[in-house]
């Protein structure tokens, strides 16, 4: 991915995506009672979101790939996902002040992309139907559990300050403790079938062109278990009023295994050959 | 320049200033008494409940314009509070030029008011700056120096905190609920406890909830309560099934023991499956077991804990005050900059005048003459020559004298220019600013 056009927009999108988290990061330690770091930040990440995708579309058509095939371009989707998911639902949700995570996030994803290969191997021998729906699936849903993860991260920080009693400083311009737990669940909600749908093609797949190496178990195993961990705390939610700090500790938990999962992926990357 | 006279919770107690309520101090009645006074060119009239005050402009600049204006505005006042100018004068205060402007912007940025940095005097202000504007009582001068005081305060509201925070026991009730719950808009308020303080947490929390529901051992006077807010009563002994529902729980109760145990909480909570609740305990001896804090979901503040914030809030705003003044003395500067500018004016119109009076003179003499066979069009172009020529050749001495006049020599240079090019005695002219800034009508806007 030598292409000098393509490497100018990761550029231009990592600095995007660091300068909206720094706006963040300034709203929440900031004076003032006007939000103008707020709305930078939003339209920031927002900016840095479209530079992405730009980036993808150029990269997928410089190397001649499917943008939805191999992980390099896959945490690049998720990052574009997650930042257009949040810049559209904020309002919906109010969870402006949470772009301090998604935004950082989603620099990480695209430095994971960079380091990655671009590389369609893992699915090259694959001429399936059920490859594009696997793959779509599990990128907009792992989009939606960024953003479940960012809320929680957001309620536990809210939740600890209260607990300590702290009502003004940072707790002041994070969104409420409820509009944080309602967002984690509807985001979590939303997910969870696409998972579910990932999981499900995943299980089709596998049989058909995995290798049954310790990596691939691995790979597996963890997919299995973020989807048993969402799957708990949605029920467990439902059942038992399972809400606020628990909910959080458990969507952490499950966004903590899929990136797992990812960061798997990553690795086998590394040890495939360049395209 | 311009003069205020007024009084306030700083100089005057209340006794005084109550005499100044009523209708006969609607500002109609006096902006129509202020405007039959000679001695006052412009003039706004500003009450509240803390305040009473008269900015005006005097007619004519000199010292004794200036006493007879302060004079004038001193027998209103005293005949709208039914005193003698004597009694009135040990409680009023009076400022003039710089110091009134820097009055205008501090008082506008909620900096002399009873509770540092409140948001209401803004719009007091404005609404007097309204009345003002309606009863025909402003011009340009008085009308900028408001304009700016606007903008000074929205520059202090959006670059210091002055405005943050909490400073009374009900705001930080209110600030308590939104960091829990946003807006209450479907939640349920209950007041726990029927006594006074229960009704003033009321008033604040009550304006963005679904319901206020009251539960209190005497259940007549829980009902008396929860009619006054168009809520619920429930007795005492429904207060597990009451604490199911609520969302907000305000207690006040003279109970010597708990009246919110842990034990009671933990029951609730499981019948909310899991929904948060916030306790605001304002009574002492406290209703609620402090335990109960440590329960998931659940957050519980008595009255140490919000007079904390009260105080934290208070000297937040102490403390943001330091950046509020600088501000306010920059805008303090900028406008004496603006204003000593108007002092040239007179000269720098007169210079104009005669430049271009020359100029065409001597082009129509020409016209007249050699040119004579020049075309209309040609003509039109020989004037806008001149036009130009105008204001290329004054361009630097205008901006030289203007900027002068903001370092105080504007005076000596606009006496040199009358000297030296025999400009005519240099009368007072309109004090029209020559034309709005951008940022003049940018900061109209935003106080629209």
């Amino acid at each position: 991915m030598s292409h000098p056009l393509v490497n100018a927009l990761l550029l231009l999108a990592a600095a995007t995506y660091s300068a909206a988290a720094v706006a963040f990061l300034v709203h929440l330690t900031g004076r003032g009672q006007k939000r103008p770091y707020l709305r930078m930040g939003v339209w920031l990440l927002g900016a840095g979101a479209a530079l992405h995708a730009t980036q993808i579309v150029m990269s997928s058509l410089v190397l001649d790939l499917c943008p939805i095939k191999g992980i390099h371009f896959a945490l690049s989707v998720v990052s574009v996902l997650a930042c257009a998911a949040y810049v559209v639902m904020r309002r919906r949700y109010r969870i402006d002040a949470v772009g301090v995570i998604v935004a950082p996030l989603a620099l990480t994803f695209l430095v994971g992309s960079a380091a990655a290969h671009a590389d369609a191997s893992a699915a090259g021998s694959l001429k399936s139907a059920v490859l594009p729906v696997h793959v779509l699936a599990n990128l907009v849903g792992e989009a939606l559990f960024v953003l479940a993860f960012a809320a929680a991260v957001g309620y536990l920080i809210a939740d600890k300050q209260l607990k300590k009693k702290h009502v003004g400083g940072v707790v002041a311009r994070l969104p409420p403790l409820d509009a944080l737990d309602r967002a984690e669940h509807a985001f979590l909600l939303a997910g969870f079938p696409m998972l579910t749908v990932g999981i499900i093609t995943g299980a089709f797949w596998a049989e058909r062109v995995e290798s049954g190496s310790a990596v691939d178990i691995a790979r597996s195993l963890f997919g299995y278990a973020t989807w048993a961990l969402f799957a708990g705390v949605l029920l467990l939610r439902a059942g038992r009023g399972w809400r606020g700090k628990r909910a959080a500790y458990g969507t952490i938990a499950g966004f903590a295994f899929a990136v797992v999962v990812l960061v798997i992926y990553l690795v086998r990357s590394f040890g495939e050959p360049h395209a | 320049m311009i003069v205020v006279v007024g009084l306030s919770h700083r100089t005057a107690p209340v006794e005084v200033r109550e005499r100044f309520a009523g209708e006969a101090g609607a500002p109609e009645v006096m902006l129509g008494k202020l405007r039959g006074r000679p001695e006052l060119d412009e003039v706004m009239f500003l009450s509240t409940c803390n305040r009473v005050e008269v900015l005006a402009r005097p007619k004519g600049n000199a010292d004794a314009d200036r006493a007879r204006a302060l004079k004038a505005v001193r027998e209103v006042l005293a005949e709208h509070g039914s005193t003698s100018e004597n009694d009135l004068k040990p409680v009023l205060y009076e400022k003039e030029g710089e110091e009134a402007v820097r009055h205008v912007y501090r008082v506008t940025s909620s900096l002399d008011s009873m509770v540092l940095g409140e948001p209401q005097i803004l719009g007091q202000v404005k609404d007097a700056y309204d009345a003002a504007v309606a009863a025909g009582t402003l011009r340009s001068f008085l009308a900028r120096c408001v304009h700016r005081a606007f903008s000074v305060a929205k520059r202090v509201r959006s670059e210091t905190a002055l405005g943050a925070g909490t400073v009374s026991i009900s705001s930080v009730a209110v600030e308590l609920s939104k960091r829990v719950f946003g807006d209450l808009n479907d939640g349920i308020v209950l007041l726990v406890g029927a006594g006074e303080m229960a009704e003033a947490a009321a008033k604040s929390l009550g304006k963005g909830a679904k319901e206020i529901r009251v539960c209190n051992r005497s259940f007549e006077r829980a009902a008396t309560l929860a009619q006054r807010f168009g809520g619920a009563a429930a007795p005492l002994t429904a207060l597990e099934a009451e604490l199911a529902t609520a969302d907000v729980v305000v207690t006040s109760t003279a109970s010597p023991n708990f009246v919110v145990t842990r034990d009671l909480v933990k029951r609730v909570m499981k019948a909310r499956r899991g929904r948060a609740l916030l306790f605001v305990d304002i009574a002492v001896p406290r209703n609620v077991e402090p335990n109960v804090h440590g329960i998931d979901n659940v957050y519980v503040f008595d009255i140490d804990d919000l007079e904390q914030q009260v105080a934290v809030g208070l000297d937040a705003r102490r403390a943001e005050a330091t950046a509020a003044e600088k501000i306010v003395e920059q805008e303090v500067v900028q406008f004496l900059q603006w204003a000593r500018g108007l002092d040239v004016q007179p000269a720098i119109v007169a210079l104009r005048a005669k430049t271009r009076g020359i100029l065409v003179a001597e082009a129509e003499r020409s016209l007249q003459g050699r040119l004579k066979h020049l075309t209309e069009g040609d003509r039109a172009a020989l004037m806008q020559m001149v036009d130009s020529a105008t204001n290329k050749l004054l361009h630097a001495p205008t901006t030289r004298l203007r900027r002068a006049a903001g370092d105080g020599d504007g005076q000596t240079l606009a006496a040199t220019l009358q000297e030296l090019f025999e400009l005519p005695t240099l009368h007072e002219v309109d004090e029209e600013p020559d034309e709005k800034t951008e940022k003049d009508e940018d900061d109209e806007r935003a106080v629209q």
